[in-house]
């Protein structure tokens, strides 16, 4: 009974991933053919004056650019289904390894900010909910409303400003010290190097989860049976700890999964601040030159990435609230 | 190539594994990097023979194969190229210890040197530059070999290029392609470059850094500077990274340029990175490119225009205001280069000289509103400027208020790439060239080269002046087609400058700033190509560390 419930929950999970990614893919193909921006003119860029028609054929037949959208969509498909994401125009590399490198370090800062938005919001969260209408109530959610609606790019700059330019406590870009070898670098200099994105990212992720866990908190605090509790001498950090927590978690959580997205696309925007060579980065080179390789193989492997967080929400709900059961 | 999330959380649980594993010596609290960010603060340079910083952009996101365009400018590196230009932009000789031509243009006989090894050991021969030519030709990269009909290695030192058609500026190619080892040459080669050249790889984090350091097998001279950084940051990074003694080169905007950084002293090179007004030559007659732009516009097709906006305009006022003195101005294409025809420049900023051609044209402000009339046209175009690039929008805007007084209303709008191209045939437009090919120049003003494409965008067409081009193009010899080049822009009769057809209006030469550590001999750097940044490595293998 239970195997089988997980046969069909896990069916469907794939049915739907298959028709979402055939989904993505479509749309971004037919939204770069509708794209102003010339792939070959990209990539000649200052140099068109030295390239002849001949020449110009010669680079459109090499990344295929001389075919039909349509034909080149299939063969795409028709790779794809060999594993063979392509070939990267702006990286001249294959488009599956440019994902791994560039996400190898995106990943890490995505992590960092990841567990600590989730942490912070859910502790200022219960903090703002159990005290609410006091002023440290009204101080987390000044701060939550403010984050809620700052721009993620201006925080950035914000932080970049005052931490590293005014302070000169962490460094002004990139992933590692110039100048130094890969292997001389150490974890703290890496460590270093990732904090001020991975902390711009997680500052603002807090707030949705923050303004959420407060409110559910309240709605909790006012049922019967948190009534029932504190009349039976329960304390109120008691009653939050055996009755509030379980109860929150469960949108927390909800929350914290769905939000991926949003920190994928907030890393697009904090790594073009710091400079930070992360996968944000190259997404906004695959798209500025029209690499239609290397930008659909970023939005599947995001929609993968998205779609996988969801799932694994999906999968906790049950071990947190025995009430519900996969697939029913 | 697959990518499963759960292999890369493996990496990363091994990354921090392995760095806790090296943490005990590291103390969390302080700040960790013994860092050049930190330390810059207390030594003013970081620089020694040893190693340099370099903060000039340029990085090549394909990476550093010659045959896919690597090297176009500046130093290929980590290759050799069989010819070089000198300070002077004099060709001489590299790898190659001689060259023919043939008469009829078409075979190119380039012997070699015997002695010169590849950075793993290996020889290289001519085989290796006939692989290197026949596969530049094939690839789509972005370097311009398909005239080359085959590269053939008659022995190991002598080489022989057969052309498709005679071309003076095939001599560029020697110039600038670096030649590979066929042995060692395929798909990775991009981002594992062996070649011959004064220094070789050691690390390239791609998005952050360069790192290079001499080549022990190199043939010429060995560099003065043992190894190179090379920091892949923006010119405000760049800036930073110099005033904080972390770069010893840095290149800056010429906004920049006016500050002061102890202990670098600025470079002012003179560059042909030019800017000019490209004018529409035809009228309007509703003829369209093959993509359906508009062709033509009615009052840039009358020459007293093109002409009296090229005397009225202030070029050194232009260098002064909008570039704060870091540039020159620009009577033609190819300031500054042994092809400049002499005698092309004009006396400008003579609004009553642009006046008198305009009355002799049939130009006449007949309603009175400060605009001139002709066949009831009135003398108004638009000027257009990538709305990105604050520069251009100055010359635009200043440019404009200089034709004010003489009649012309000039509307000046920004846009971006993609609005400009389908408007370029049919409005002046704000361009930037510059190149030490030849080639530019043709296709900017060669008829046949006006395809709808940024090719002569204007559609300027003379004859007499395709036949000139063509000869310079057909020419055995850089040394003889530059009589031709000449020609083409003023023989003292005709010509595509102010004094002949004026097909253009050139402005200004951008000077490229850097900032140049004091302790850093550079030597004397070229008149650079457009492209700020990597063109001053041309001699990199030349730089010496003076301080001890």
């Amino acid at each position: 009974m239970q195997l089988r419930r997980i046969l069909v929950f896990t069916t469907q999970k794939l049915l739907r991933l298959g028709l979402l990614l055939l989904a993505v893919a479509i749309f971004t193909f037919v939204l770069l053919s509708l794209s102003p921006i010339d792939p070959v003119q990209a990539y000649i860029g200052a140099d068109m004056m030295q390239i002849s028609p001949e020449q110009r054929q010669l680079i459109a037949e090499r990344w295929g650019l001389d075919q039909p959208m349509l034909l080149r969509f299939g063969d795409w498909l028709g790779q794809l289904a060999q594993g063979n994401w392509g070939t990267s125009m702006v990286f001249n590399q294959p488009v599956g390894a440019v994902i791994a490198s560039r996400f190898s370090l995106s990943v890490q800062m995505l992590a960092i900010a990841w567990l600590l938005s989730g942490l912070l919001g859910l502790g200022l969260g219960i903090v703002a909910g159990a005290l609410a209408g006091t002023w440290i109530d009204r101080a987390i959610r000044l701060y939550a409303y403010t984050l809620a609606s700052s721009p993620t790019f201006w925080v950035a700059l914000l932080l970049l400003i005052v931490f590293s330019v005014s302070l000169k406590v962490t460094p002004i870009c990139c992933a590692a010290p110039p100048g130094q070898l890969a292997a001389d670098v150490t974890f703290w200099q890496h460590l270093h190097h990732l904090l001020l994105p991975a902390l711009t990212l997680s500052i603002i992720g807090v707030a949705s989860i923050t303004l959420h866990t407060r409110q559910k908190l309240i709605d909790v605090l006012h049922s019967d049976y948190v009534l029932f509790a504190r009349a039976q001498g329960e304390s109120l950090w008691g009653v939050i700890h055996h009755h509030g927590l379980r109860n929150l978690i469960l949108p927390a959580l909800t929350l914290q999964f769905a939000s991926l997205s949003e920190l994928f696309g907030g890393a697009v925007l904090v790594e073009q601040v710091f400079a930070y060579p992360g996968l944000g980065e190259a997404t906004v080179q695959a798209a500025l030159r029209s690499d239609i390789p290397l930008l659909v193989g970023i939005v599947f492997f995001s929609a993968l990435f998205v779609y996988t967080g969801n799932t694994l929400a999906d999968l906790a709900y049950p071990l947190i609230d025995p009430r519900i059961r996969l697939g029913g | 190539m697959k990518v499963s999330i759960g292999s890369l959380g493996v990496l990363l649980i091994g990354s921090l594994l392995v760095g806790c594993g090296s943490g005990p010596d590291a103390a969390l609290e302080s700040t960790p990097d013994s860092a050049p960010e930190s330390a810059a603060e207390t030594s003013p340079q970081t620089g020694s023979a040893e190693q340099i910083v370099l903060a000039i952009g340029g990085e090549s996101e394909e990476g550093y194969d010659p045959t896919l365009g690597w090297g176009r400018y500046g130093s290929p590196l980590f290759q050799s190229t069989l010819l070089r230009r000198d300070a002077d932009l004099n060709i001489v000789n590299d790898l190659a210890t001689d060259y023919t031509v043939s008469a009829d243009g078409l075979i190119w006989t380039v012997t070699i040197r015997d002695d010169v090894v590849f950075a793993d050991g290996e020889p290289l021969t001519a085989a290796d530059v006939a692989y290197t030519f026949n596969q530049a030709a094939e690839s789509g990269g972005l370097t311009d070999v398909t005239v080359l009909a085959e590269a053939i290695a008659l022995d190991d030192t002598t080489v022989e290029l057969r052309l498709e058609e005679p071309q003076s500026t095939f001599v560029n190619r020697l110039i600038t392609l670096g030649i590979v080892p066929e042995h060692a040459h395929g798909p990775d080669y991009a981002r594992n470059p062996v070649g011959s050249g004064p220094y070789r790889l050691v690390q390239w984090d791609e998005g952050q850094q360069l790192i290079v350091e001499a080549n022990p097998n190199y043939y010429g001279a060995a560099p003065g500077i043992q190894q190179l950084v090379f920091l892949f940051v923006e010119e405000d990074a760049a800036f930073a990274a110099a005033k904080a003694g972390q770069a010893q080169v840095a290149s800056v905007p010429q906004a920049l340029a006016v500050q002061s950084v102890a202990g670098m002293t600025l470079y002012d090179v003179t560059s042909v990175d030019n800017r000019g007004l490209m004018f529409p030559y035809v009228p309007a007659t509703g003829e369209t490119t093959p993509n359906g732009d508009p062709i033509g516009n009615d009052v840039t097709a009358d020459l007293a225009i093109r002409q009296a906006v090229n005397y009225a305009i202030d070029r050194q006022a232009l260098v002064d205001g909008v570039l704060e003195g870091y540039g020159s101005v620009a009577y033609g294409p190819v300031s500054g280069l042994a092809w400049e025809a002499p005698g092309a420049e004009i006396q400008d900023a003579q609004p009553e000289e642009a006046q008198a051609l305009l009355a002799a044209g049939g130009w006449a402000d007949g309603d009175d509103d400060g605009i001139l009339e002709k066949d009831g046209v009135k003398a108004e175009f638009t000027i257009l400027y990538p709305a990105s690039d604050s520069t251009r929008q100055a010359l635009a805007l200043a440019t404009a208020a200089m034709l004010q007084p003489i009649g012309i209303q000039a509307n000046v709008e920004g846009k971006s790439w993609d609005e400009i191209t389908p408007a370029m045939h049919s409005n002046v437009v704000v361009f930037g060239w510059g190149s030490h090919d030849q080639t530019e120049m043709y296709n900017l003003y060669h008829s046949q080269a006006a395809q709808g494409d940024f090719y002569n965008a204007g559609y300027y067409a003379n004859q007499a002046i395709d036949d000139t081009l063509d000869l310079a193009m057909g020419a055995p010899s850089e040394a003889e087609a530059i009589a031709f080049w000449q020609a083409a822009q003023w023989d003292g009769s005709t010509g595509f400058t102010t004094q002949g057809d004026a097909a253009w209006a050139w402005l200004v030469n951008l000077d490229h700033t850097y900032f140049v550590s004091d302790c850093l001999d550079i030597g004397q750097p070229q008149v650079e190509p457009h492209g700020h940044g990597w063109p001053i490595t041309a001699n990199i293998a030349e730089w010496a560390w003076t301080c001890s």
